[in-house]
């Protein structure tokens, strides 16, 4: 790879607010255009696509309020994936750790039920999904904090296995979660007390806000407390932690078991909204994954997690509703998420770097004349 | 009967198990370069499909084979200019590639739903070697593309371990600085393997779809073989010698439920079966862990880390 000029990174020491500001929008900016000549190479109309996602995502009246009703499990499993990735334990199971807040949201709605009121119900349903999402995780921060066992791979694998459990608990004759006497196997319903309503005439649900305070929560936990400033400092320098007395293998699990509840909590939304019972389609909706690209556009900022979760919800809304109004497949949203994250992440680089491109020529005759 | 399929099993786990060692090699030869690609399985999905079309609509299966691993390259790319190049966070980059991968590939395949390819990739027959009970399926009943695997396989080795070139591609992955003092062009040799690895993969989700499944079944054409891939490189210390036997060893597991289905063999409920393979890579990674760093395990030392050299 002999090419006549190279590229020159020069570390910037400080980045221009500017920058910080243009550099996510012009990615996401260069992912539909990207997307729209795919579109138009493939034989579609790329105006089209657009204004029916804009539309149906963010300019109609449903549109909007089935945007911020999806975005509320996005932002939980956006700050869930953000929580850990900020101490680089890269938890990506975070779909896995939704299916199990989903079960055992489930569990606990069909269990109690008939015996609690309502408002002790709703809060009994998500801290037991989050507990779940968080057991889920326990073995891999367990391994990794002190085996060293890479998150990734392992976070992942239980993915995989979460999966094949809820569909266990859905096509096993007789099962807890099983509606009974139904031709085709589905989840059991909840009973009314542990379910919310909708704002109104949307599917929108209250969980909305609660997500949404957490989000700011967090933010303030990472920003202002010792917990936050302990992370910090673990990702910045593990040395500097240890000498500080600070330990490692500790934060690590609970910073795991935190971003596993998160996601087990984004599970459990689903159950006390929009689901209300165990349903085996949440395997193929990929809510847990989005949360991995939510938060990596937020560069994990917590309360930034707020408006990336907003924007993928309209994205996926509006894409989802395509196959309705034109022909085109709806992966069109997925791969559209893909892309945006990789023009954000080659767009870091002109955040971090100021780059030059240097002639090869100018090089070597300097190299000559020294 | 019964004996009849667990030889069959046996022989179809040497043939899963040839989509693993070509992802895993992939892996492999990108991450002995300091590289870390997690993108295999949106490679593999999408090399998948792609090659899918081609056969189809050119009617060779050998086309479609050439096209699958030159889009494996064409993703790997994508992942090394931003990795390598642009050096961002090569964790993130590589989880983008697979978000990506599989929403391009289902797209692309939306038309081909439940439509059969017309003309698989046959196992070769030797006449009576082929006949020889049990070993004659399992070692002369294959296709030429699982021998060919087995091959690269064993000449990656010696290409690691016995070369110059082998030698240089280690010593970017363990001692960037180094290669680089040597006046070696560390990007260069990077983006590279980046590419090859792609290929492999590419590669391997093309012979997945053209000889094991034949039809497009969106996601669950893979279901999770790209990362089982990722955990045998850990498996195989690196090695892609060790790599052949660990990935026998896993394309059984993932042959297990099918077998015992056939087999009526229903006291363990399905969803457990089908919970076996992840489960056995699951507690093999953690059994190879040791605490402390993960170089025990003959892990790169620079793997992951972007190379910066002090530029004027």
């Amino acid at each position: 790879m002999n090419l006549p000029f190279r590229l020159a990174f020069e570390q910037r020491t400080e980045t221009p607010r500017r920058l910080a500001v243009m550099v996510p929008l012009l990615s996401v900016l260069a992912a539909i255009v990207a997307g729209g000549i795919f579109l138009f190479a493939t034989g579609y109309s790329p105006f089209e696509t657009y204004s029916n996602m804009l539309s149906d995502g963010f300019f109609s009246s449903t549109g909007i309020t089935d945007t911020l009703g999806l975005s509320t499990v996005l932002i939980c499993t956006g700050i869930a994936a953000a929580f850990a990735f900020q101490m680089n334990l890269y938890n990506i199971g975070g779909e896995g750790q939704l299916y199990l807040g989903m079960i055992g949201g489930a569990w606990a709605g069909l269990f109690f039920g008939d015996r609690l009121p309502g408002f002790v119900m709703i809060p009994v349903v998500l801290l037991v999904g989050a507990a779940c999402g968080a057991l889920w995780i326990a073995l891999p921060a367990f391994v990794r904090a002190r085996l060293g066992t890479s998150e990734i791979v392992t976070t992942l694998l239980l993915t995989y296995i979460g999966a094949s459990l809820v569909n266990h608990f859905i096509y096993r004759a007789g099962s807890y979660f099983r509606a009974p006497n139904t031709l085709f196997p589905q989840g059991r319903q909840v009973p009314d007390s542990a379910m919310l309503s909708p704002l109104g005439d949307t599917t929108m649900y209250p969980t909305f806000f609660l997500v949404t305070v957490l989000a700011v929560f967090l933010w303030w936990v990472v920003r202002r407390t010792e917990f936050g400033y302990r992370i910090q400092v673990i990702s910045d320098s593990p040395r500097a932690a240890r000498y500080a007395g600070i330990s490692a293998q500790r934060t690590t699990v609970q910073v795991m078991m935190i971003s596993g509840a998160l996601s087990g909590l984004g599970g459990a939304t689903l159950i006390v909204g929009t689901f209300g019972r165990l349903d085996p389609g949440i395997v193929l909706l990929g809510y847990g994954y989005a949360g991995i690209v939510i938060a990596a556009l937020a560069r994990n900022n917590m309360a930034a997690i707020i408006v990336s979760g907003i924007l993928f919800a309209g994205l996926r809304t509006g894409g989802d509703k395509l196959q309705i109004s034109t022909d085109t497949p709806i992966h069109i949203g997925v791969m559209l998420q893909g892309a945006i994250l990789l023009f954000a992440l080659g767009g870091e680089a002109f955040r971090r770097y100021r780059v030059k491109v240097v002639r090869m020529q100018t090089a070597t005759a300097q190299g000559a004349a020294q | 009967m019964n004996s009849n399929i667990w030889v069959l099993m046996s022989a179809d786990s040497v043939a899963l198990a040839t989509t693993l060692i070509l992802a895993a090699l992939g892996a492999l030869f990108t991450e002995r370069s300091g590289v870390l690609n997690l993108g295999i399985e949106g490679i593999l999905l999408t090399s998948a499909i792609t090659s899918f079309i081609a056969a189809d609509s050119s009617g060779s299966i050998w086309l479609g084979l050439v096209v699958g691993s030159l889009l494996g390259a064409v993703l790997a790319g994508i992942h090394a200019v931003l990795a390598v190049t642009l050096r961002a966070n090569q964790i993130v980059s590589g989880l983008a590639l697979v978000i990506f991968g599989t929403g391009l590939a289902n797209f692309l395949g939306k038309p081909y739903e439940g439509k059969n390819i017309e003309t698989k990739i046959l196992p070769l027959s030797f006449g009576p070697l082929t006949d020889i009970p049990v070993v004659g399926p399992v070692l002369f009943g294959q296709d030429p593309v699982t021998y060919f695997t087995i091959a690269l396989a064993v000449g990656a080795s010696w290409y690691l371990f016995r070369t110059r070139p082998g030698l240089e591609l280690r010593a970017t992955g363990d001692d960037p600085a180094t290669v680089d003092a040597q006046g070696l062009k560390v990007s260069s040799i990077r983006i590279r393997y980046t590419l090859a690895g792609g290929a492999m993969v590419g590669l391997g989700g093309s012979w997945l779809m053209l000889a094991e499944s034949a039809a497009w079944h969106q996601a669950a054409t893979t279901n999770g073989i790209g990362w089982i891939a990722l955990a045998l490189v850990v498996f195989a210390s690196w090695r892609p010698i060790r790599l052949i036997a660990g990935a026998i060893l896993f394309g059984f597991t993932l042959q297990l439920p099918f077998t015992l289905q056939a087999e009526n063999i229903t006291f363990i409920p399905q969803a457990f079966l089908q919970m076996v393979p992840y489960a056995v890579t699951l507690i093999s990674l953690i059994a190879l862990s040791r605490p402390g760093s993960s170089n025990a395990l003959g892990a790169p030392r620079a793997l992951g880390t972007p190379f910066v050299r002090d530029e004027r």
